[in-house]
């Protein structure tokens, strides 16, 4: 349990170290929404599961909060910032059954190609919710920002990300933490099996 | 982490050094080169000691003396090269500066050459496209009276590659966390040192906006802390000649953002024919050592 609150710790911390920053300051005048934030999205997927991608969805939340900027389409981005990464988790871990691996070109070509389906989904939950809330803002460019955002931070931050934590630091993704899981489950069951036989 | 993973991870490195001009632009002129160089530095290996703090001072216990000479020597290099970079550029006018300060990736084969290291043909062939690449899309455009800024930015690149083989060579020898640690904190005292000298009023000097302090944040987490770790793990995988040449792509991704960036905070740069042609040839030239291997034989390498 206290391992569990020190990870989610860990997560919300890297959460507002990158995001608070970028949330203070206007890079480019005029286009406030430069969100590296997002490459986070993947990472917490494959790394924590469920639990990281519900952190990273309320955290943006708690972005909007500090911001000033929480409006009800703040419930859209909720739930856009929850299906994006959750996209990228059911795509390996339950579809293809086991964490990516970004060692050859093609690999890095379908992570980037399931990255941007996840962002086109969280796309078209979020725009037309600020489209119909606010109908001054224009879809198009606001489209565009998030397919950009939710696209190239992942890929360009998140791949190099993933390699630096899976190859060399030795971060396990859910994939072996889950077997790992199961593994010591199995483990667990053989001493009650067989003092269930000796019982007998 | 195999080689095309190294050169992608390079890559990134090399774009978040592009992105410096951008994160910068947003500190006040009269804060100090020295000053922001201290302080991202500080924190960034403070952070990077915080987040693998047993790591670094397991490794220090065991190597103290390794760590902290390989620390020293590329420190002051480090220090060295940017101080002749910051003499050099205030000789030489925009395009000539960005032209000597990519001549690295063409300079750093040759000293492999001369100090008969082996260099593969791959990397002179792609050293050669961006030479000529660089020289259409920033353009040699020596004026008289530069020579000695050109002259200075040359050695400055010298020492640069240098400082790169012995960085590669470090990489293999070192634990990457614990010397892009070290190597912050050195790089974070002399910087301090330097700025003490030119300013005894140091921190007090800066007008604390949070602008300033988010900037430096940014800077510290993402140029510090992430990309200069993501290098040396890079180098370990990677030749010092292929990592130069990715380098080189900085210029590239200065163009992108000279063309897309607002004026106030970059150079802006109009996309002609030329720029295009010399965009081009070092993208080529780097897709030559990016992707030199297959997946298969990438992955055979790891």
């Amino acid at each position: 349990m206290r391992t569990n609150i020190k990870k989610a710790a860990l997560l919300i911390f890297v959460y507002l170290l990158i995001m608070i920053p970028f949330k203070v300051m206007e890079i480019i005048p005029g286009f406030t929404d430069i969100r590296p934030v997002t490459m986070l999205g993947p990472i917490y997927a494959l790394f924590t599961g469920i639990p990281g991608i519900i952190i990273f969805a309320l955290m943006n939340i708690v972005g909007d909060i500090i911001s000033d900027s929480v409006r009800w389409s703040s419930i859209a981005g909720l739930i856009a910032n929850f299906v994006g990464p959750y996209i990228v988790y059911h795509y390996w871990i339950k579809m293809k059954k086991t964490a990516p691996d970004l060692k050859t070109m093609k690999n890095i070509g379908v992570y980037s190609l399931v990255v941007f389906i996840a962002a086109a989904v969280q796309m078209a939950i979020i725009t037309p919710a600020v489209a119909v809330i606010y109908p001054e803002v224009d879809s198009m460019l606001f489209a565009l920002s998030v397919i950009l955002n939710n696209t190239l931070f992942p890929i360009m931050f998140g791949i190099p990300l993933i390699i630096l934590m899976k190859e060399e630091l030795g971060y396990r993704m859910i994939d072996v933490i889950s077997s790992e899981r199961k593994g010591k489950r199995a483990a667990g069951a053989v001493p009650v099996t067989e003092k269930m036989e000796r019982d007998i | 982490m195999n080689r095309l993973q190294a050169n992608l991870c390079l890559l990134c490195v090399t774009l978040c050094w592009s992105s410096e001009v951008i994160i910068f632009s947003c500190i006040p002129d009269d804060v100090s080169a020295f000053a922001t160089t201290c302080i991202t530095s500080l924190i960034g290996s403070i952070l990077l000691f915080f987040g693998f703090m047993k790591r670094i001072i397991s490794e220090l216990k065991r190597n103290r003396n390794g760590y902290i000479k390989a620390g020293l020597v590329l420190g002051i290099l480090n220090l060295i090269y940017n101080l002749m970079y910051l003499i050099g550029l205030n000789k030489l006018d925009v395009s000539t500066g960005a032209f000597s300060i990519s001549m690295t990736s063409v300079v750093l084969p040759v000293i492999l050459l001369t100090m008969r290291q082996h260099v593969e043909t791959k990397t002179i062939i792609s050293a050669f496209l961006i030479l000529v690449g660089i020289m259409l899309a920033v353009g040699t455009g020596a004026e008289s009276g530069t020579s000695l800024g050109f002259a200075i930015m040359i050695a400055g690149c010298i020492i640069r590659a240098f400082y790169i083989v012995i960085l590669n060579k470090s990489a293999r020898e070192y634990d990457p966390v614990v010397l892009s640690a070290l190597l912050s904190f050195i790089v974070g005292i002399i910087g301090f040192v330097s700025w003490f000298v030119s300013d005894s009023t140091t921190f007090a000097s800066i007008r604390w906006t949070p602008t300033i302090i988010a900037c430096l944040a940014i800077y510290s987490y993402f140029i510090v802390s992430f990309a200069q770790t993501l290098n040396i793990y890079a180098h370990k995988k990677t030749s010092a000649a292929n990592a130069t040449i990715i380098y080189s792509l900085e210029i590239v991704f200065s163009i992108i953002w000279g063309i897309s960036m607002p004026s106030d905070i970059v150079t802006p740069v109009t996309l002609s024919t030329r720029i295009a042609i010399g965009v081009a040839l070092i993208v080529f030239g780097n897709i030559l050592v990016i992707f030199e291997r297959t997946g298969r034989r990438a992955v055979d390498a790891n």
